[in-house]
């Protein structure tokens, strides 16, 4: 899933600082998942600018709502009646969320109320972790099922690099050195010996550094 | 033993402090309280198991969030009891009147009135 | 001047003396003092009074009537006798007071009518003393010498000591007897004091009787040289626990009671009333003061302001129950609790408050310490009243006055169908009660099997009215609780204060609104005003709730369509110096119910039919008791047994504690379970898989013969457990040393193996109380010493010694000990970290040790070294799995409350027993094996389960399938299903916890929606 975390309230405050209306906008998906923009949540903020609002001496509308998906354009679809009503839409969804309502309802100003981390999972709950830098070429079968492109501090290929030690990363003791994982899985699975391979410089056309990347399947298309 | 508190303590009733919503808490301030607090059973009595302690962590959140707004955390706490502590009850809900009384009016409240 | 008296009485005895003026002495005196005495003063009357005064200057009246010579003016009382006693004024006075009615009547003063006597002793209206009171002199106050007298006017009667005043106070019989002024009826508004009930014999007609009358704690006032009836600062255990608690004479606050200054040091004496037959006949251990006596420490020092210092005098440390050598480790450890092993002999008052204690320490210094408080560990007995139930009802009691019982039948007695639990059943702490109080119900339930159900009633209800789509119509009833709240809150203000708010439709306030009338009164105002929702302003829903949901229901109404403000319990009784502000708050408060109740909605709970099995698993004793007594109630259960034979460890043991052979037992228990028609016995087999809940588990066996599904009400998990293998004293290595149960298998094989023998040594701990295992083993002490015991009735001439920590030969079991004792066995106590050494020397083996007495090494050679190996619980990682039952860090199963639901799990219609609980010797297994079939019992004897009500809902079409709930329940009940969380009904607990946590607001708490807690939030600001 795609994880988030809440913007600060400061700076969600200052956004808002001269709209009278104003809606807050929750989305179903993974920010539900990962407890940051589902329904609850929108409560919660909405509560917050409320009463913050309220302690300036302001009068405030501070609405709430959540939709199914905020990447979907016929979920956006169901705010054309609303939206326009709006001094502001701050929508807590990942970044998808501010501009799919931004190109639908370009006259209302939409402010991102979270700011989008990673793609990851859950360790437990309440405790998510980086998984995929969705570089588009998935090579993860081949170091144990550890992505070094995600989980390495400097992406490398052919690990580990000198500044692992006691099995972290030298940028953080609560970092793990994903290369020297790769290696006793590998040893533990018997595979040490496929880590000899080494891998070229990775050609990181398929990922962001392609430029913005865009998908069509011509099957699928009506 | 009818121990004598303040008349401005309010109880709302739930089934256990793990019910409590840090939503319910925070619309209180928003509606006007000056203070809230969760009385929960003794850590490790809880009836359900564990609903203490998760209230415990909900009031821990909220203080941060009330910071946030600029409302002292002092405002929000969390206390455990067991039902046959009467007069820690009425001990907790005297100091606690008396600590929101020497914070004064919530802010929320303040800003309203002026 | 004196004159000669010539009369002192007058011909009716009464004094009335005359005098001959003439003649007359004088003498001279420096003082006169007058004895003076009393005269009626009729001064009232005038000069010209008719009424008849007698000579003496008294009123003269009929002695019958009271009348005087003027018709309709009566006397009494020490006008016409002279001084005379209250109570004969009082007799006047009544008979002054018949005759009066009677004049108005115009009736005869005097027919019928005899003079007031005594009645006859049989027909006084008083309670007679009981017989068994010894009589006990008044105290009598000195006087001041005479010589000291001849001074002065002061008092000359010294008073009571205070001992005296305490000792007249003791002579009160508390009688209680009620003088019949009926102004408890006067002042109470209920009418509540009924004076026609008296005490009356019922008969009823019973299967069974179960006994607990519990225990008396012991008093330590025959202890002369503990102080206990002379200082204040020396005091019970149970005067402790209410030094300490929050409801006690200090309200939690650790203080001394002789001038309230906070503690600094505190002893406890263990063994008080307990392990003693010099002061007491108490020879047995009291099995809970050892426990107790760590946790009062414990909580004192929490309670103190300052660093306590706490001190425990002890003999032995008997912390042998669950988690409790835990608690041992970590009072002494992390609370710097301090263990002394001494018994003390005298505790000293010294100047001032203090209590000085002379202690030898173990090395043998004779050390001596003050303290602030000394407590006194007492034990526990039976009472006299026990004592003498158990007489009339022919029960017999062992010498220390509990009830005789079999090991094999722990809660039965002499008598069938009479049980007994609890401590009358030998000393015992709570979670033992407990379990043996379920067993008690759960075996008296097969007695009972047939009549189940023949006498109990259904109550009918009539039809659920149906208000969807109805405007909510509150009806609000104030109460004023007699005074309770009306003394201080103002109800009729309150009353209309509610017609004002929102869908309120009716009000009315009432005395007791919790009166029979009241009820029909509100049912008559829910007809008449059609309401549909009702919220009662009176007192705590916690007492009060259940009897007002039955009202609105025989109203028709769902009764969830209710809610309490409780206008007393946090109003009127909280605020009663405030009655303004009360009256404001009880305003609030019922602004708050009003709010909530306009948003309840009926709740329909539903009856789950339920599978009337059950599944045991373990063919150990404790599982066998467990089908047995479930089979014997009537209700068919699978045994699951995963190795081909029945028994578990009772195979291998040889007698109980109390020298019951266990072999036959064993196998007429096996041949019960094995030829019983309701039992169906899976050997070799194992569950695999179960899923379901209370009521309704489908389970699936993995037999020899293939994988069974079974489907179930309840489970019984008597998995249990094992004597592990020890790692030290060359077991293993050396034919010589031999496990506890190896040694029995031994002796079962040659009797007379003693015969062969010069010395025999057992080593005690043996992987228990370490860091590895931090548990006492429980059985082990006792089994040692019996076996000990055995060797030397074998051969008396054979050395026997048993190296130890602690002897834990709990309650009764401490006879055991004493008997050992007398038979020579050496005890030899070593420490931890100082184990005993063992080398090997030909065939036998040489044993080195530090004599604690001695404080030297020793050294002897045995034939036999018997190690009293740990249990350890059997795996059962994939049953614990398949039912969700928690494990401990040891890998017991963790029951849902160590004390207060020993065989329970968290999860309803799971139940536990034996060594999968704990190790425990059979006694125990038995109890509560039988407590486990007790406790399933209440579920397998309802013919439905209701379910329902205040339980979590999902509404799918908003969930996220985040997993939350899952993750968050503490019971683990969400599930996902079909693309969303699915929680079942009957397995929730209605905690709310995962409404609280659910980031979409996909689940409701029913009953305590968001909604609803939000308008009430709302609502208590305006």
């Amino acid at each position: 899933m795609i994880v988030g975390d809440s913007k600060p309230l400061e700076e969600i405050l200052e956004m808002i600082q001269d709209k009278e209306k104003v809606l807050v906008l929750g989305c179903r998906g993974c920010v539900t998942v990962c407890n940051v923009g589902g329904e609850k949540e929108v409560g919660i903020l909405a509560t917050m600018l409320r009463i913050a609002r309220k302690k300036a001496g302001l009068a405030p509308t501070v609405d709430e709502r959540t939709i199914e998906r905020q990447c979907d354009p016929e979920y956006i679809e169901e705010l054309a009646e609303v939206a326009e009503g709006y001094d502001a839409i701050i929508s807590i969804a990942c970044g998808v969320g501010p501009q799919f309502m931004s190109e639908r309802y370009p006259k209302v100003p939409v402010y991102p109320g979270i700011n989008t981390t990673f793609i990851g999972g859950a360790l437990e709950h309440g405790v998510w972790s980086e998984r995929c830098q969705s570089c588009g070429n998935c090579l993860v079968h081949n170091f144990g099922g550890l992505c070094p492109i995600a989980r390495c501090s400097k992406s490398i290929m052919n690990g580990p690099c000198g500044g692992s030690a006691n099995k972290k990363c030298e940028i953080s003791p609560d970092v793990d050195c994903i290369w020297h994982l790769i290696v006793e899985k590998m040893a533990g699975m018997g595979r040490l010996k496929e880590l000899e391979r080494v891998w070229p410089v990775k050609n990181w056309i398929t990922s962001r550094d392609g430029g913005p990347r865009k998908r069509v399947r011509e099957d699928l298309k009506q | 033993m009818r121990l004598q508190y303040p008349t401005n303590i309010k109880i709302i009733q739930l089934p256990c402090s793990g019910r409590v919503d840090i939503l319910h808490m925070l619309k209180s301030f928003e509606d006007g309280a000056d203070g809230v607090y969760v009385a929960g059973c003794m850590e490790g009595d809880c009836h359900f198991l564990t609903g203490n302690f998760k209230a415990r962590r909900k009031v821990n959140y909220l203080k941060g969030v009330l910071a946030a707004l600029g409302i002292e955390p002092e405002r929000v706490e969390m206390f455990n009891m067991s039902s046959a502590e009467g007069p820690r009850f009425a001990q907790v809900a005297r100091e606690f009147t008396a600590k929101i009384k020497e914070l004064g009016p919530s802010p929320v409240k303040k800003a309203k009135a002026a | 001047m004196l004159k000669k008296v010539t009369r002192v009485f007058d011909e009716n005895k009464r004094f009335s003396p005359e005098y001959d003026e003439k003649s007359t002495q004088e003498i001279a005196a420096d003082m006169v003092i007058k004895a003076i005495g009393q005269r009626t003063d009729l001064s009232f009357l005038g000069d010209k009074s008719p009424l008849e005064v007698s000579p003496r200057g008294t009123i003269v009246a009929d002695q019958l009537t009271m009348a005087t010579n003027l018709p309709g003016v009566f006397a009494g009382g020490d006008v016409v006798t002279g001084p005379w006693i209250a109570i004969g004024a009082v007799a006047a006075g009544r008979e002054a007071a018949i005759s009066i009615d009677r004049f108005f009547k115009g009736e005869d003063l005097a027919a019928g009518r005899e003079k007031m006597k005594l009645l006859p002793e049989d027909e006084q209206d008083y309670n007679p003393i009981p017989k068994n009171i010894e009589q006990a002199p008044r105290a009598h106050m000195d006087f001041r010498g005479a010589e000291d007298r001849r001074h002065d006017f002061a008092q000359f009667e010294l008073g009571l000591t205070p001992e005296q005043v305490a000792a007249e106070g003791e002579r009160c019989l508390n009688c209680g007897i009620c003088c019949e002024c009926y102004q408890c009826v006067e002042v109470c508004k209920a009418k509540a004091p009924a004076h026609d009930q008296v005490a009356k014999d019922l008969n009823l007609n019973v299967g069974s009787v179960i006994l607990a009358p519990g225990f008396d704690p012991f008093d330590p006032s025959i202890f002369e040289t503990y102080s206990y009836s002379k200082h204040p600062n020396v005091l019970t255990s149970m005067e402790f626990e209410r030094v300490l608690s929050a409801s006690g004479p200090y309200q939690g606050h650790l203080q001394r009671p002789s001038d309230g200054a906070e503690p600094k040091k505190i002893a406890w004496l263990q063994c008080v009333g307990s392990r003693d037959i010099n002061h007491c006949d108490n020879g047995y251990c009291s099995a809970v003061c050892c426990m107790y006596a760590i946790k009062e420490a414990v909580i004192a020092k929490e309670h103190s302001h300052e660093p306590l210092d706490t001190a425990i005098f002890y003999m032995d440390m008997r912390t042998y129950g669950k988690d409790f050598e835990k608690y041992y480790d970590r009072a002494r450890e992390e609370h710097g609790v301090r263990f002394i092993r001494s018994r003390v002999h005298t505790i000293d008052p010294i100047d001032g408050e203090r209590l000085r204690i002379e202690y030898a320490t173990e090395d043998g210094e004779a050390k001596a310490e003050q303290f602030d408080m000394v407590v006194l560990s007492i034990g526990l007995q039976t009472g006299p009243e026990a004592i003498e139930t158990a007489k009339r009802l022919d029960i017999d009691l062992t010498k220390y006055h509990f009830t005789e019982t079999s090991s094999f039948a722990p809660v039965g007695t002499n008598r069938p169908g009479i049980f007994a639990c609890g401590s009358f059943a030998g000393p015992k702490d709570i979670p033992q009660a407990v379990m043996e109080a379920s067993a008690a119900a759960g075996i008296a339930s097969i007695d009972l099997a047939e009549s189940r159900g023949t006498l109990t009633k259904e109550v009918v209800y009539p039809l659920e009215k149906d208000i969807s789509g109805q405007s909510p119509r509150v009806g609000v009833f104030v109460c004023n609780c007699g005074i309770n709240i009306g003394g201080i809150v103002d109800v009729p203000a309150v009353r209309d204060y509610a017609s004002t708010l929102p869908y309120v439709a009716f009000v009315d306030d009432n005395l007791f609104t919790c009166s029979q009338d009241t009820q029909a009164k509100i049912k008559n105002a829910i007809e008449e005003h059609n309401l549909n929702r009702v919220v009662v302003a009176s007192c705590s829903p916690r007492t009060h709730e259940p009897l007002f949901q039955e009202t609105i229901r025989e109203a028709g109404l769902n009764k969830y369509l209710f809610e309490m403000a409780n206008i007393r319990d946090q109003d009127s009784w909280v605020h009663q110096g405030e009655p303004e502000k009360a009256t404001a708050k009880a305003k609030d408060l019922v602004r708050m119910a009003v709010a909530k109740a306009a948003l309840v909605e009926p709740l329909h709970q539903v009856d789950l039919d339920l599978t009337k099995a059950a599944v045991v698993i373990g063919g150990g004793v404790a599982g066998m008791n467990a089908a047995l007594n479930l089979a014997d109630s009537g209700y068919p259960v699978h045994l699951v047994e995963k190795t081909d034979t029945l028994g578990g460890n009772a195979r291998f043991l040889l007698n109980t504690w109390k020298g019951e052979p266990i072999a036959p037992y064993v196998e007429d228990l096996a041949a019960k379970v094995q030829n019983h028609a309701g039992i169906n016995l899976h050997l070799n087999s194992q569950l695999t898989h179960a899923k379901g809940f209370v009521g309704n588990f489908v389970s699936t066996i993995k037999t020899p013969q293939g994988d069974l599904s079974v489907e179930h009400g309840v489970a019984v998990l008597a998995t249990g457990g094992h004597e592990s293998k020890p790692s030290e004293y060359l077991y293993g290595q050396n034919q010589a040393v031999v496990t506890s149960l190896e040694f029995d298998a031994e002796l079962k094989g040659d009797p007379d193996l003693p015969k062969k023998m010069e010395a025999v040594a057992f080593v005690q701990c043996v992987g228990s109380r370490e860091p590895e295992r931090p548990y006492c083993s429980r059985l082990c002490c006792t089994h040692s010493v019996e076996s000990a015991i055995k060797v030397k009735e074998n051969n008396p001439e054979a050395q026997v010694y048993i190296l130890y920590r602690d002897v834990r030969t709990y309650g009764v079991r401490e006879d055991l000990y004493k008997k050992a004792r007398e038979h020579g066995v050496l005890f030899i106590r070593y420490k931890l970290e100082q184990k005993p050494e063992v080398a090997a020397n030909g065939q036998r083996l040489t044993v080195n040790a530090i004599d604690h007495v001695l404080g030297r090494p020793v050294t002897f050679d045995v034939d036999r070294l018997v190690l009293a190996a740990a249990i350890e619980p059997n795996q059962v990682k994939e049953l614990a799995e398949a039912f969700k039952t928690p494990l401990n860090a040891e890998g017991f199963f963790l029951e849902a409350h160590m004390k207060l639901r020993p065989v329970d799990f968290a999860s309803e219609g799971l139940y536990l027993a034996g060594l999968a609980h704990f190790p425990k010797p059979m006694d125990e297994a038995i109890a509560q094996a039988n407590a486990a079939a007790g406790r399933a019992l209440t579920v397998l004897a309802k013919d439905q389960i209701r379910v329902g009500g205040v339980v979590a809902t999902v509404d799918p079409s908003k969930c996220s399938v985040c997993l939350t709930c899952v993750r968050t329940c503490p019971y683990g009940v969400p599930k996902i299903k079909d693309g969303a969380a699915f929680i079942e009904v009957a397995s929730c607990y209605g905690c709310g916890a995962c409404a609280a946590e659910c980031p979409g607001k996909a689940i409701t708490l029913q009953h305590f929606t968001d909604a609803q807690i939000l308008a009430k939030e709302k609502a208590a600001f305006n």
